[in-house]
C-alpha cells in the first residue's frame, strides 16, 4: 500500500525506508525527568559516578534554553521523545547470535558485504544499545579497543571516567546536556602508542522505533603517534512523526597522532539531527572530520577542533545535499589556542526542490597563536529558483602574525556546461548527474571506496528527475 | 510654559517633555510632535539590546547607555572656533556647504543656480518650514522606521540638526555638496539625520563629514541616514567619520534603489572611541547597482563594528563591496556583511570582499561575511582576508634606504590604495592620505 506521509515521501518507493516489526524486550516510556534518566543508570548497571553525572546534565538540560540562532527548533517536543530503548538482554559476541530480524536489516544496508570485504571491527548499533560487536584478533593483539561505550564504562572504567566530557562538557550545549542525561551506546575507540589501525573502524547506528531518539556516545583516544579512521555511516527508514538523533563524539588526539572521522549521514526526512562533534589536537596532531550530511529533516552540526599545542592541524571537509523539505546547517569550527597551527575547511553545499543547505562555521586565533594559518572555502550550488543556500563563516582574530582566508561562491549549473554534455550524447538526467558529482569530487575522494560509491549512488538517488 | 520645559531639558535628562520641549523649541507642526512622541513611546517600549543578541555580541551595548544625557540643538555663542573655520574651509568650492555646531546650523550655504533648479540642501528644521510635505513624505517613513530599533527610535524622537539633500527630477549636480557636523560641547547626545532624495535621472554627491576635536566628557551620537534614489538616479554618497575620542557611536546608513540607479557609497571610519554602523544597500528596482566601500583604521583603543547589507530584492542587481580594515595598538574591528538574494532575484551579480590588516600585537579584527542566497541564476562571491604587515615587502623597501617606519606606512597606504583609486574625488583622496599618515604615526 502505498502512504504518502507529510513530506509528501512515498514510504514503498524509499529505498532504505524499510523497518521490522517493532519487538523489544523492554520499552521504556515517553518523556523525560530524573526517574527516567536514574531508570537509565541503574538498567545499565552503572557507577555512581555517571549516575550523578547523568542527573547533573538532566538539571542543565532542563534549564537552559534553546538555541536562539540557527534553525527553529521550536517543534521539537522533548516529551514525546523515548529516550531509551534496549534491544535484546544479552550482548551478542558473534555474527551466528544475531537475532535474524536485526540481522535482515543489515543486510538490506550491506553491512555483511562491508564485514566481509573490509571490516577491522564494527559495533553496530540497532536502537540505543549495540547488539553486534565485532572486534578482529589482530586489533587486540596491538591493544586498540573497540567497544560499544557501554561495555567500555564496564570493562574500562578508569580510561573512560579519565576522558569522559573532557572535550564536550554536559554545560556546553543545551543538546550536549541532553545526550550526557540519557546516552546509550556509541563507540569506544582506545589505541595504544605508536599504534596505526590501517584498516577504517566502521559503526552503523540505526533509528527504527516511532518518536525514539537516539543518543549515542562516541569517545576516542589517539594514544601519542598513532592513527585511526573511524567511520560512523546511518541509514534509516522513514516514519511519519518526527525523531531526534542528537549525539556527542568527543575525540582525544595526542601528540604526533592523527584521526580521520568520516560520516555520511542519511537519516530518513523527518528526523532532527543536532549532534556535537569535538576533538582536541595537541603537539603536532591531525584531526580530519570528513562529514556527508544527505537526510535528515534538519541537521546542525559543526564538527570542531581545539588546537591547544603548537604544530596541531584541522581539516574539515563537508558536504551537504538538501532536498524538499530539508535543512541542513552544517559547518565546522577550528579553534586555533596555539602558535603555528594549521586549518583548512572545505564545505560544498547543493540545494534543490526548496531544499535549504550552507555553511555555518567560526575561525577563533588566540592572542599568541603565531604563525597559525586558515583557509576555508565554501561553494554552493542551487539547482532551481525555490532553493536555498545560506553562507556564515566567523572569523575571530586576535593575532596579529597570521594568514587567514575565506572565500565563498554561489552558482548554478550552466547551460552551457549541460548543453556540453548534452552535445556529447549524454543525456540531460545523466548531464547534471555528472555535473553535480564533479561539484563533490573533492571530497568524495577522500572517502573510502565503499562510502564514495554509496554517497555518489545516493547522490544520483536525490538528483533523478532533476532534468526536464 | 516652554521655557520652563526647556530648562528642565537642558538639566539632563531623557524624559518625554524633553521630547515635547525640544519639538517646541522649533516651533514644529503637530504632525511631527505627534511623530516623535510615538518614537519617544516606541523607545520605551522597545527592549535593550543583550549581548546575547546576535548582532551585539561584539560590541557592548551598556557602552551607549544613556545616563544624564543631554539632548543636543544648545547655541554657543561667540564667534566660531578656528579649528571649525579650517574645517569648513577644507573643501574647494563645494556646490553647496552646510555646517552644524552642536546641531544648530552656523552655515548653510547653496550655488544660487542650483537654488533656483529647484535643489533642497538645508537642515532638517529649516526644511521642516518650507518643504514639509517632502519631509512627512519622505522623512523615516520608507527607509528607516522609527520601531526597528531602540536607537531607531531614540533617534526619531529627538533628531536635531541634520542634512536634507532633494535634487529634482533630471537635475545634475557635478560638484559635491558638503555637511559638515560639528561637536565641541562635552558631554552631549546628538543625534544627526542625513535625509537624501534623489528624483529620476538626476545626479549628485553629498560629503557628510562628522568631526570634533579631542573632548573630555562622553558624547554619544545616535545617527541615520537615509537615502533614496528614484528610477535612473545616480549618487555618490562619501560618510567620513572623524569624531573624537570621547565620542561613541550608533548608526544607519541606509539606501533603496530603485531601478536603473546607481549608488556608490563610501565609508570612513577613522575617529571615535566606539562605533558601531550599520551600512544598508536596498537594491528594489531591476539594473540598479550599489557599490560599497569602506576604509577603517582603528587606533589605540578604537573599536569599530561595521555591519553591512546587500539585500537584492529585483532582478539583474549588482552589488559590489570591498570594506578594508587596518588595527593598531590594541584596536579592533569587526566587519560582519550579509548579502541576501530574495526568491525570484535572479540574474543578479553580487560580490562581498573584506581585507583586514593587523598591523601590531593585540590588535584584532574579526570577519563576518554572510550569504543567504534565494535563487539560482547569479553570481554570488565573497571573500574575507586577515593578514599582517608582509615582512619580505617591508625589507625590500627598507633596502632601498627607508626607515622601517616609513615602510610600514607605504605599506599601508598601498593597503587602502586599491579603495581610494576607486573614489574619483582627488580632493578627498589627498585628505585621507593624509589622515592615514597621521594615524601611522599617532
Amino acid at each position: 500500500m502505498a502512504v504518502t506521509n507529510q513530506l509528501g515521501i512515498d514510504p514503498d518507493k524509499y529505498k532504505w525506508g524499510f523497518h521490522d516489526p517493532e519487538k523489544y524486550v523492554y520499552k521504556s516510556r515517553k518523556g523525560l525527568d530524573r526517574e527516567i534518566v536514574e531508570m537509565i543508570s541503574s538498567m545499565k548497571d552503572e557507577p555512581e559516578w555517571m549516575r550523578a553525572y547523568r542527573l547533573h546534565s538532566l538539571e542543565h538540560f532542563q534549564q537552559r534554553p534553546l538555541p536562539t540562532w540557527g534553525a527553529n527548533l521550536a517543534q521539537i517536543d522533548f516529551n514525546d521523545i523515548y529516550y531509551y530503548l534496549k534491544p535484546t538482554e544479552k550482548k551478542q559476541r558473534s555474527w551466528d547470535e544475531v537475532p535474524e530480524n536485526i540481522k535482515n536489516t543489515f543486510e538490506k544496508l550491506g553491512i555483511p558485504e562491508a564485514e566481509r570485504k573490509f571490516l577491522a571491527g564494527a559495533g553496530a548499533q540497532y536502537e540505543s544499545e549495540s547488539v553486534y560487536h565485532n572486534l578482529k584478533e589482530e586489533w587486540e593483539k596491538l591493544g586498540v579497543i573497540f567497544l560499544d561505550t557501554d561495555s567500555a564504562l564496564r570493562e574500562h572504567p578508569d580510561i573512560v571516567r579519565e576522558y569522559f566530557g573532557t572535550v564536550v562538557p554536559p554545560e556546553d550545549n543545551k543538546l550536549a546536556s541532553l545526550n550526557s542525561a540519557v546516552w546509550s551506546g556509541g563507540s569506544f575507540v582506545y589505541v595504544p602508542e605508536g599504534v596505526h589501525v590501517d584498516i577504517p573502524l566502521q559503526a552503523y547506528f540505526r533509528i527504527n522505533a516511532q518518536n525514539m531518539g537516539q543518543f549515542e556516545r562516541t569517545l576516542i583516544i589517539c594514544e601519542p603517534g598513532s592513527y585511526v579512521h573511524y567511520v560512523e555511516g546511518c541509514t534509516a527508514p522513514i516514519y511519519t512523526t518526527d525523531s531526534l538523533h542528537s549525539a556527542v563524539v568527543e575525540i582525544i588526539v595526542k601528540e604526533g597522532a592523527r584521526c580521520r572521522y568520516t560520516t555520511i549521514q542519511n537519516w530518513s526526512t523527518n528526523t532532527y539531527n543536532l549532534v556535537t562533534k569535538r576533538a582536541v589536537a595537541y603537539r603536532d596532531a591531525t584531526m580530519e572530520w570528513v562529514d556527508g550530511n544527505l537526510g535528515s529533516k534538519l541537521t546542525m552540526k559543526y564538527p570542531s577542533v581545539f588546537m591547544v599545542e603548537p604544530g596541531a592541524k584541522a581539516e574539515i571537509l563537508s558536504v551537504a545535499f538538501a532536498g524538499r523539505g530539508q535543512h541542513q546547517d552544517p559547518g565546522g569550527k577550528v579553534i586555533h589556542a596555539a602558535p603555528h597551527t594549521q586549518s583548512v575547511v572545505v564545505s560544498k553545499s547543493i540545494a534543490k526542490d526548496g531544499g535549504r543547505a550552507g555553511y555555518r562555521g567560526l575561525v577563533k586565533i588566540y592572542p599568541g597563536a603565531k604563525g597559525s594559518k586558515s583557509a576555508v572555502r565554501c561553494d554552493a550550488l542551487i539547482l532551481d529558483d525555490r532553493s536555498r543556500s545560506d553562507t556564515y563563516p566567523t572569523m575571530e582574530i586576535d593575532e596579529q602574525d597570521v594568514s587567514i582566508t575565506h572565500e565563498a561562491t554561489v552558482s548554478k549549473v550552466s547551460d552551457e556546461q549541460l548543453f556540453y554534455l548534452m552535445s556529447r550524447g549524454i543525456k540531460g538526467d545523466e548531464a547534471m548527474n555528472m555535473i553535480v558529482r564533479g561539484f563533490v569530487e573533492p571530497i568524495v575522494k577522500e572517502l573510502p571506496l565503499e562510502y564514495a560509491v554509496e554517497l555518489n549512488r545516493l547522490i544520483a538517488l536525490e538528483m533523478e528527475g532533476s532534468v526536464g | 510654559m516652554s521655557e520652563q520645559i526647556g530648562q528642565m531639558a537642558r538639566a539632563g535628562e531623557l524624559t518625554r517633555d524633553a521630547v515635547l520641549a525640544l519639538s517646541a523649541r522649533h516651533a514644529e507642526p503637530a504632525w511631527m510632535r505627534a511623530f516623535r512622541l510615538a518614537a519617544w513611546e516606541a523607545f520605551e517600549r522597545l527592549p535593550w539590546p543583550a549581548a546575547s543578541d546576535e548582532e551585539w555580541r561584539r560590541t557592548d551595548p551598556g557602552v551607549f547607555r544613556l545616563e544624564g544625557a543631554r539632548p543636543g540643538g544648545e547655541a554657543s555663542g561667540g564667534a566660531l572656533p578656528a579649528d571649525l573655520q579650517r574645517a569648513a574651509a577644507a573643501w574647494e568650492a563645494p556646490a553647496g556647504l552646510l555646517v552644524q555646531r552642536n546641531s544648530l546650523t552656523v552655515r548653510a550655504s547653496l550655488d544660487g543656480d542650483l537654488a533656483r533648479r529647484g535643489i533642497v540642501f538645508t537642515d532638517l528644521h529649516t526644511a521642516l518650514r518650507e518643504h514639509p510635505d517632502l519631509l512627512r513624505q519622505h522623512f523615516m517613513t520608507a527607509c528607516v522606521k522609527p520601531e526597528e530599533t531602540k536607537f531607531r527610535a531614540l533617534h526619531a524622537a529627538l533628531w536635531t540638526g541634520g542634512a536634507v539633500l532633494y535634487i529634482p527630477e533630471g537635475v545634475e549636480v557635478t560638484r559635491p555638496l558638503v555637511s559638515l557636523t560639528w561637536i565641541d560641547a562635552d558631554g552631549l547626545d546628538i543625534f544627526p539625520h542625513t535625509l537624501v532624495i534623489a528624483g529620476r535621472g538626476s545626479t549628485a554627491t553629498l560629503i557628510t563629514a562628522a568631526v570634533s576635536p579631542p573632548g573630555e566628557l562622553p558624547v554619544f551620537s545616535d545617527s541615520v541616514a537615509e537615502v533614496m534614489l528614484a528610477d535612473g538616479a545616480q549618487v555618490r554618497l562619501v560618510t567620513l567619520q572623524e569624531w573624537g575620542r570621547n565620542v561613541v557611536e550608533v548608526g544607519i546608513i541606509r539606501s533603496i534603489l530603485a531601478r536603473d540607479t546607481t549608488l556608490r557609497s563610501l565609508l570612513v571610519g577613522l575617529g571615535g572611541r566606539v562605533v558601531k554602523t550599520n551600512v544598508e544597500s536596498v537594491l528594489d528596482g531591476s539594473g540598479a547597482t550599489s557599490e560599497m566601500l569602506g576604509l577603517v583604521f582603528g587606533d589605540d583603543r578604537q573599536h569599530f563594528d561595521l555591519h553591512t547589507v546587500q539585500e537584492h530584492r529585483a532582478m539583474h542587481t549588482l552589488s559590489d563591496l570591498l570594506y578594508k580594515n587596518a588595527v593598531k595598538d590594541r584596536a579592533r574591528s569587526i566587519f560582519s556583511g550579509l548579502i541576501r538574494v530574495h526568491y525570484g532575484a535572479q540574474k543578479t551579480n553580487a560580490f562581498q570582499a573584506n581585507r583586514n590588516l593587523i598591523l601590531s600585537e593585540g590588535a584584532k579584527a574579526d570577519s563576518i561575511p554572510n550569504l543567504e542566497i534565494m535563487a539560482n541564476d547569479l553570481r554570488c562571491t565573497h571573500g574575507s582576508a586577515t593578514s599582517r604587515l608582509n615582512e619580505e615587502h617591508l625589507f625590500y623597501l627598507m633596502s632601498r634606504g627607508l626607515t622601517r617606519e616609513q615602510a610600514m606606512q607605504m605599506v599601508v597606504e598601498g593597503f587602502f590604495a586599491e579603495l581610494l583609486d576607486r573614489v574619483p574625488l582627488e580632493h578627498l583622496r589627498s585628505r585621507l592620505q593624509r589622515e592615514i599618515e597621521q594615524k601611522m604615526v599617532a
